[in-house]
């Protein structure tokens, strides 16, 4: 199937990440890779230790979910008492309300968008694993995806900082944020850099 | 397999990111893009005018930085109460709230790489406009290319939306001359991105570098 293609590995070509520039790939390159001539970064033919390093990563992540999804994100004092809200809570409020498309917003940026990066990077580390060959395509769109919405994540906790700012009127009502706030940030930092340190090339490879 | 590439010419061949299938690079006119045969990522398209206008763009959003960032976006108004708040006040409230991490992180993807990216891109336009090549110019533009998706503006935008949704029945609202600043500098900053041609920048200095 691979045969009307030629890749640049092939060729003894290796590609900078940096600058797109293409680079004759030598022997003595193998122990430390090359520099790229035009901008001066690492060359290496695939990203070193790639796989390895988004597997801890995105397990890092899946851990750090639990917390962010379970313990409260918001904390709103009303009137000397204390209301505690999770991310659920937040859309499930916003549903109720009939605010539906800012319930869908935040429930594709904080809930969907986190759990579809890590299955789908899972997903894509273990179609190297067993070297699943089909719908390659699908799968380099699939990763093309996952980087291309990772930050989004990071609209909860955009909103709570503004909140935070702007509710907060003494003993009357005020909004605080709370620990899960740490977790999610957590999660949406690991997963945007498993995203990064993972090698899409890999899947063709196999 | 070697002599198939003794045949291409180095200067005209590229990689796909991607997949790393080797492509022979096409001219591309207005409205066109050239995306790659095997897994259809996009490699590149036409940008006219790239230098002159990434240049414009980044200066402009470096003129709307500082009140887009400290001016205050928004008052509410409860009860007679008012409380009017910036993006660079929702990252200090985080920090005196000892949430230290949290604090950074949206400093770093809402404040600082933001900047940076423009001032990156200024100074490397600005050096390729006036032919003007430091050493360091080819660092500046790899540290953008690293920055890119660092910067969350956009993402920012629709907090202040969901915020502005949230509060929208609890008080008045009353916009301030950062929630404009700010829009204006979101459509330069994207402007910015969009209009940036990294090869075209890369061919420029490495036709001065050889």
């Amino acid at each position: 199937m691979m045969s009307d293609f030629l890749t640049a590995r092939e060729a003894g070509l290796a590609l900078c990440q940096d600058c797109h520039k293409l680079i004759p790939w030598q022997v003595q390159h193998e122990q430390g890779g090359a520099i790229c001539p035009r901008c001066g970064a690492d060359v290496h033919l695939r990203k070193p230790h790639s796989i390895s390093r988004t597997w801890a990563l995105v397990i890092t992540a899946a851990i750090l979910l639990v917390p962010a999804n379970v313990l409260p994100i918001m904390e709103v004092d009303s009137l000397g008492s204390a209301a505690y809200s999770t991310i659920l809570d937040g859309i499930i409020y916003f549903f109720e309300e009939g605010s539906y498309a800012i319930g869908i917003i935040i429930l594709t940026a904080s809930v969907l968008v986190p759990c579809f990066k890590i299955i789908g990077i899972v997903l894509i580390l273990l179609s190297i694993h067993f070297r699943w060959k089909s719908w390659l395509r699908h799968k380099t769109l699939l990763f093309r995806v996952i980087g291309f919405i990772g930050r989004w994540s990071m609209l909860d906790i955009f909103v709570i900082a503004l909140l935070q700012v702007l509710v907060n009127f003494g003993y009357l009502t005020s909004i605080e944020s709370a620990p899960a706030a740490t977790y999610f940030t957590g999660v949406v930092l690991t997963t945007m850099f498993a995203a990064i340190t993972f090698d899409p090339r890999l899947l063709w490879d196999a | 397999m070697e002599a198939r590439i003794d045949k291409l010419d180095l200067e005209n061949v590229m990689a796909c990111p991607d997949c790393d299938l080797l492509l022979q690079q096409v001219e591309v006119v207005r409205g066109q893009k050239a995306l790659c045969p095997r897994c259809g990522h996009m490699l590149y398209s036409a940008k006219k005018d790239s230098l002159d206008k990434t240049l414009a763009l980044s200066f402009s959003g470096l003129i709307l930085y500082l009140p887009a960032n400290f001016l205050p976006l928004m008052t509410l108004d409860t009860l007679g109460l008012e409380k009017s708040g910036s993006i660079y006040d929702g990252v200090i409230s985080l920090y005196q709230h000892r949430y230290f991490f949290v604090a950074i992180m949206v400093a770093l993807t809402s404040l600082i790489f933001p900047l940076a990216k423009l001032s990156l891109l200024f100074l490397v336009s600005l050096a390729l406009k006036l032919k003007f090549y430091p050493r360091f110019l080819s660092l500046c533009l790899r540290y953008y290319h690293h920055l890119d998706e660092w910067g969350m503006l956009e993402v920012y935008m629709v907090g202040i939306l969901v915020t502005i949704i949230k509060m929208y029945h609890m008080a008045h609202i009353q916009y301030d001359a950062g929630f404009f600043c700010f829009i204006g500098l979101l459509w330069v900053a994207l402007g910015s991105s969009v209009v940036l041609d990294e090869h075209l920048f890369w061919r420029l200095i490495e036709q001065k570098n050889s």
